[in-house]
């Protein structure tokens, strides 16, 4: 069964026509990397997944729930669906601590006590412990996406959506970043990874996505699409990356 | 001197007009307060109705001078009514009507400066709105907005001396009405000018150290 099944999705900016048929099913415990050049599509398409744009047609099932006819229960369904940013997105005014336990505790999921220790065996996870009780500021690009990571991993997402996660990273950053979305991985995470690190794409997913002009213009696992892709435009932009 | 014997003789007259200089402004910010973040709020909504009324409102607040929404709201609109009208209360409504307007642009401001990525994260994690507002932009904004919104308490108490002409006899017209009595106009606008002086120094010192205080645990580490 389909953890996200993404049908006929749509959308437009104004005149502009973003994503122009989209059809995508996401099973459980896959690792989905999507890539394609700037502009194509593909970060959009991601933000659909949790509403943070409105689908302009078409519908979007996470675990079953319809996000685009969401009305009421978009909080509750976005719960479910952790998402990392480019820019990170932590909050500057509360310590790394609080950045990861703040939404289970203020969603009354979790006591303060329950979501702190949740926190800090995250933070483990990340390998990040020691830096708990700092703020963001005092990070760096790449310890600042682990905890956006163990952020959002708090709230015990069934599905996690990365939005070019290493793009704003200096080059020395990128590799912790993607050691633990590997890790993640291996430890049976849906993923949906937006990313131009093909390197990570080649090694992690179980498919891979190319999207062109608001259309999947190609899919496969990573050996085919890499290896022997069949589409003009993939060989194109395969050309131009690697 | 003059100007000693003058604040000896005059000291409790000018001190009761300070003090309700001081009680408006404060009265009139708390409101003002109020008002300011709800407009403000109002203006950066997604609905356009909500921004339009807030966008009006503040236009309105902007667009005319104070002396005329004083004179509106302490002739106009009691006339208008055929009802009496106190000096103090209107001068109230109209201060805290005006600096709402300008506290409503202020708020704006400061959620507007505050990158969008902020509120998607926290909507990300399933926040609703109203939650995210109030524990994730606006803590934020708050510091951002503070040396603006300093300077509207400074503008505000500042302000309040035009209320004199509607006869509230606050400072400037505690003024006013002593040198109607003894006509030493230089000594005694000295005096009233060094009064609201001193008053805003004290005001600008403490608003100093507050936004010192409010970057983020810079010092901690």
């Amino acid at each position: 069964m389909g953890k996200v099944k993404i049908k006929n999705l749509k959308k437009s900016f104004g005149d502009l026509e973003v994503l122009k048929d989209i059809n995508l099913e996401v099973k459980e415990r896959e690792v989905i990397c999507i890539i394609g050049a700037s502009g194509s599509g593909k970060s959009t398409l991601l933000r659909c997944i949790n509403a943070l744009e409105d689908a302009s047609s078409g519908t979007i099932e996470v675990d079953g729930n319809d996000i685009t006819r969401a009305d009421g229960n978009i909080n509750k369904y976005r719960q479910d669906i952790g998402m990392v940013f480019q820019q990170f997105n932590l909050f500057p005014h509360m310590t790394v601590l609080k950045n990861i336990s703040f939404a289970p505790v203020a969603l009354k999921l979790k006591t303060k006590e329950e979501a702190e220790e949740t926190a800090l065996k995250l933070l483990r996870r990340v390998d990040l412990e020691e830096k708990a009780n700092v703020y963001p500021e005092q990070l760096s690009g790449g310890q600042q996406q682990r905890v956006a990571i163990a952020r959002a991993l708090a709230m015990n997402p069934d599905v996690m959506l990365f939005d070019e996660p290493t793009s704003a990273l200096d080059p020395e950053m990128v590799g912790e970043v993607l050691n633990v979305m590997k890790q993640l991985a291996k430890d049976g995470m849906t993923m949906i990874v937006v990313t131009h690190e093909m390197g990570f794409a080649r090694e992690v997913a179980d498919r891979v996505i190319f999207i062109d002009e608001g259309f999947i213009v190609e899919e496969g696992p990573p050996s085919e699409i890499f290896g022997n892709p069949k589409n003009q435009r993939t060989i194109n932009f395969l050309n131009k990356v690697l | 001197m003059n100007i000693l014997a003058l604040i000896v003789q005059y000291w409790p007259r000018l001190i009761a007009g300070l003090g309700l200089t001081v009680q408006i402004t404060i009265i009139s910010l708390i409101l003002a307060g109020i008002l300011g973040m709800v407009f403000g709020l109002l203006s950066v909504s997604k609905r356009k109705s909500l921004r339009a009324i807030a966008l009006v409102y503040v236009d309105i607040v902007r667009g005319t001078p104070l002396l005329v929404q004083a004179f509106f709201i302490y002739f106009g609109i009691p006339a208008a009514l055929g009802i009496q009208s106190d000096p103090v209360v209107s001068g109230v409504i109209t201060l805290s009507l005006n600096a709402g307007g300008y506290l409503a642009e202020i708020v704006r401001g400061g959620i507007e400066s505050i990158s969008r990525g902020q509120m998607e994260a926290a909507r990300s994690l399933g926040l609703p709105y109203g939650m995210a507002m109030r524990s994730v932009i606006l803590p934020q904004a708050i510091r951002t907005m503070t040396p603006a919104l300093i300077n509207q308490c400074i503008i505000t108490l500042k302000d309040t001396s035009l209320l004199s002409v509607i006869g509230v006899t606050e400072l400037t017209q505690t003024g006013r009405l002593i040198i109607a009595n003894n006509y030493q106009s230089f000594e005694v606008w000295a005096i009233v000018a060094m009064m609201y002086f001193i008053i805003i120094m004290i005001l600008s010192k403490i608003s100093k150290r507050i936004e010192r205080k409010m970057s983020y645990g810079k010092s901690k580490n």
